[in-house]
């Protein structure tokens, strides 16, 4: 257990603790700021202005949208992908397989500059097609950007989260479908109401780690904020934290806002977790 | 192992100091002095030119040496690259700050107080509006290059053509906005730039405003005050009316608004008329300037927009050495002409004595022989010396920005954008643990 300890130590107590120590200690510069500058404790302070800032709270919001439009939407196609793979509806299945998971082994930076290059007018292949049909949609718009964003990360994440749900499905025992199937249940019966509830705990593991991968986002909206006013230097949490420790060169309040991040990641999977747990009890009592 | 070496070093280079020190004074050239004799000290800056003003001050004198790093400008990163470098300490002795973004490196300690380095023959040699502007709560913390005042470049060709002329007050501007709609095929009058809070500031200071202010040993923020907001309803009415366009300038596509005559006229600092002839040679003999509008016929006052100054880092080990060679950079007439080498430009000094050196440098034909360097000096009196930057500019513009983005005839308005900035602008100045006094409307 050592190395586990080594590394947990390593790269996430003395992070999260340095985090902590700089939102409570940091540099003071009080009256004007003029004088010379102290590191002190300076209390809540730090954590009073992020909450007082509605640049940030915004952030929070476009996060919170974010996850609701697109945990659902990636849970139900990947799903539903792993479903129809492993009924072997699909011919090919290898293949299939390989082309939806190829771009999750693109690099995030490189996908949304990809992406960057088909959603910007002008040199953008599919809204010069959709502009000869008489179509013109600005797809970094300001009703559109989340949308737009939402799209990146399923072409990203879609084949990753089947692969999971597509493993879970066929560690099903073979007699249990067999069973149904003997019941006179058909494929589409037999998928949602005896497959998909066997795999509960992978669905639960995904939402998971999407949630957590949707709290970070960075890398997809700063890509894009170039190239869009849309999308602004704090359209995201991390995106705050960035811009507040290295343009505004304050980093109490960085630290600050990390550690909310971190607390508010914290609370809703552990919200997920007690929730599928909960089910998962009640059924096991009923 | 790197004791005994280093100290035998040391003492080679102590005995050896004064021989070549007499031997450069009888040598033929100043230039064949080595470097290494002469007190070291490093420049950054993003200013065009930067490296032919080193040269010239190298070779003008064998006691000081300065080292030139090009950085990207301020916002490409050359201000993080400056923040970072002081915080691991080791920031240049000379450092290149925009007016709107010293209050912050002065606070967060980069920039340091320059009272005792500063000579009165100095400070007498400044235009004393743009030295305000370097100074905070009486100490001055960087010494200003240039001031650009704000003036109305418009396309006088097409003016002329169709008996237009250069409106003297903003009553004037928005009337003649409805007659270039209207008269005009394919063209406005100008751009609101989306990306352009410097702009829109200088507006709002000629209007009167005072966004930031140092009372009582408080920061007051008052960005919604009655000036701004009577300039906020003025573009909010041209945007509303469809006389103006709204485009980021930093853009190809106000670029082609520019270039094609989209829009006739450009309301920015004075440096611009440089800008467009480096970037529209096509256009030469087509541009005038004129000075900025006024709110009445027979006020005169004015903002600027744009212009740098040098500060001395806290970190500079030689302090003196840094001031001497900000001195001559700012005020010595080779500076400029070593600068002004470098490329076409219409920088306007905080030194009135250089301003003949601006004019005789710059082609004339481009205006149509128009005295540019007189209507600026002309224009730089009017500007007002008691504006002041507040402590996170940077981000400040950049909040207004995002807003400015989303604002158009029935969607967010121009005072939204605005109160957006000091909305996004407060919590940051709190968690520095400023003394913040706010003010709402």
């Amino acid at each position: 257990m050592a190395p586990f300890f080594v590394l947990l130590v390593g790269v996430f107590l003395a992070p999260v603790i340095t985090a902590v120590w700089l939102s409570f200690f940091t540099d003071d510069r009080s009256g004007l700021g003029f004088g010379p500058e102290s590191t002190t404790f300076v209390g809540l302070r730090s954590y009073a202005a992020v909450f007082g800032d509605p640049t940030f709270l915004g952030a929070l919001g476009v996060v919170l949208v974010f996850c609701l439009v697109y945990i659902p939407l990636l849970v139900l196609l990947s799903l539903t992908l792993a479903l129809l793979l492993d009924s072997g509806a699909a011919r090919l299945r290898p293949l299939i397989q390989l082309g939806l998971f190829l771009p999750h082994t693109v690099p995030g930076i490189i996908a949304a500059i990809i992406w960057l290059y088909l959603y910007t007018p002008g040199i953008s292949p599919v809204v010069d097609v959709l502009a000869g049909a008489d179509v013109t949609i600005d797809l970094l718009g300001v009703e559109t950007v989340i949308p737009s964003i939402v799209n990146i990360a399923i072409w990203t994440n879609l084949g990753y989260n089947m692969v999971i749900f597509y493993t879970a499905l066929r560690a099903v025992p073979r007699e249990l479908v067999e069973a149904s199937v003997v019941d006179g249940a058909g494929p589409v019966r037999t998928a949602l109401s005896v497959k998909a509830p066997l795999i509960r705990s992978s669905v639960v593991m995904v939402v998971l780690f999407s949630l957590i991968w949707t709290l970070q986002l960075f890398t997809e909206p700063m890509l894009l904020s170039q190239s869009t006013p849309v999308i602004n230097s704090r359209f995201t949490p991390s995106m705050y934290i960035y811009d507040a420790a290295f343009t505004r060169n304050n980093y109490g309040l960085a630290a600050a806002a990390s550690v909310i991040l971190l607390v508010c990641t914290v609370a809703l999977s552990y919200v997920v977790t007690r929730w599928s747990n909960r089910d998962a009890r009640r059924r096991a009592a009923g | 192992m790197s004791g005994p070496p280093s100290r035998r070093t040391l003492l080679a280079a102590g005995l050896a100091a004064p021989l070549i020190g007499a031997l450069g004074g009888c040598g033929p050239s100043e230039g064949s002095l080595s470097a290494g004799d002469r007190t070291r000290i490093t420049f950054w800056s993003a200013l065009r030119g930067s490296q032919e003003v080193v040269a010239a001050f190298n070779a003008s004198q064998d006691r000081i040496h300065v080292d030139f790093e090009q950085v990207p400008t301020g916002t490409q990163g050359g201000y993080a690259k400056l923040g970072n470098a002081a915080r691991a300490g080791n920031a240049p002795d000379v450092a290149t700050i925009e007016y709107p973004q010293l209050p912050g490196f002065a606070i967060d300690g980069v920039a340091r107080d320059l009272n005792d380095l500063v000579t009165d023959d100095l400070r007498a040699q400044l235009l004393p509006q743009a030295l305000e502007r370097t100074t905070f709560d009486g100490r001055l913390y960087s010494v200003p290059l240039d001031l650009a005042p704000m003036v109305l470049h418009y396309r006088k060709d097409v003016f002329d053509h169709h008996g237009l002329r250069a409106p003297r007050t903003w009553a004037e501007f928005a009337d003649l906005g409805r007659t270039i709609r209207d008269r005009v095929e394919g063209s406005r009058i100008t751009a609101f730039p989306t990306d352009g809070a410097s702009q829109f500031a200088a507006f709002v200071c000629q209007a009167g405003g005072q966004w930031f202010d140092i009372r009582d040993d408080a920061w007051r923020v008052a960005m919604t005050d009655a000036p701004t907001r009577r300039v906020a309803e003025y573009w909010q009415g041209l945007i509303d009316e469809g006389l103006v366009h709204t485009t980021p300038t930093n853009s190809q596509q106000y670029n082609a608004q520019v270039s094609d005559g989209s829009i006739l006229t450009r309301l920015t600092g004075s440096w611009d008329a440089g800008a467009q002839m480096n970037a529209r040679p096509g256009q030469a003999g087509q541009w005038a300037v004129a000075p900025l509008p006024q709110w009445e016929e027979d006020d005169a006052l004015l903002s600027d927009h744009g212009g740098s100054t040098f500060a001395v880092s806290t970190d500079s080990a030689r302090p003196e050495a840094a001031m001497e060679f900000i001195a001559w950079q700012v005020a010595h007439p080779d500076a400029f002409r070593a600068r002004l080498s470098a490329g076409t430009s219409t920088q306007f000094p905080a030194a009135p004595a250089l301003v003949d050196v601006g004019r005789e440098a710059l082609d004339p034909d481009y205006y149509d022989g128009q005295d540019l360097y007189s209507l600026f000096d002309a224009e730089a009196a009017k500007v007002r010396d008691d504006w002041v930057w507040g402590p996170r500019m940077s981000s400040t513009f950049q909040v207004m920005h995002d807003n400015f983005a989303r604002v158009g005839p029935g969607r967010m308005s121009v005072l939204d954008a605005v109160a957006a900035a000091q909305e996004g602008t407060i919590p940051d100045l709190h968690a520095l643990g400023l003394n913040v006094h706010a003010v709402h409307g």
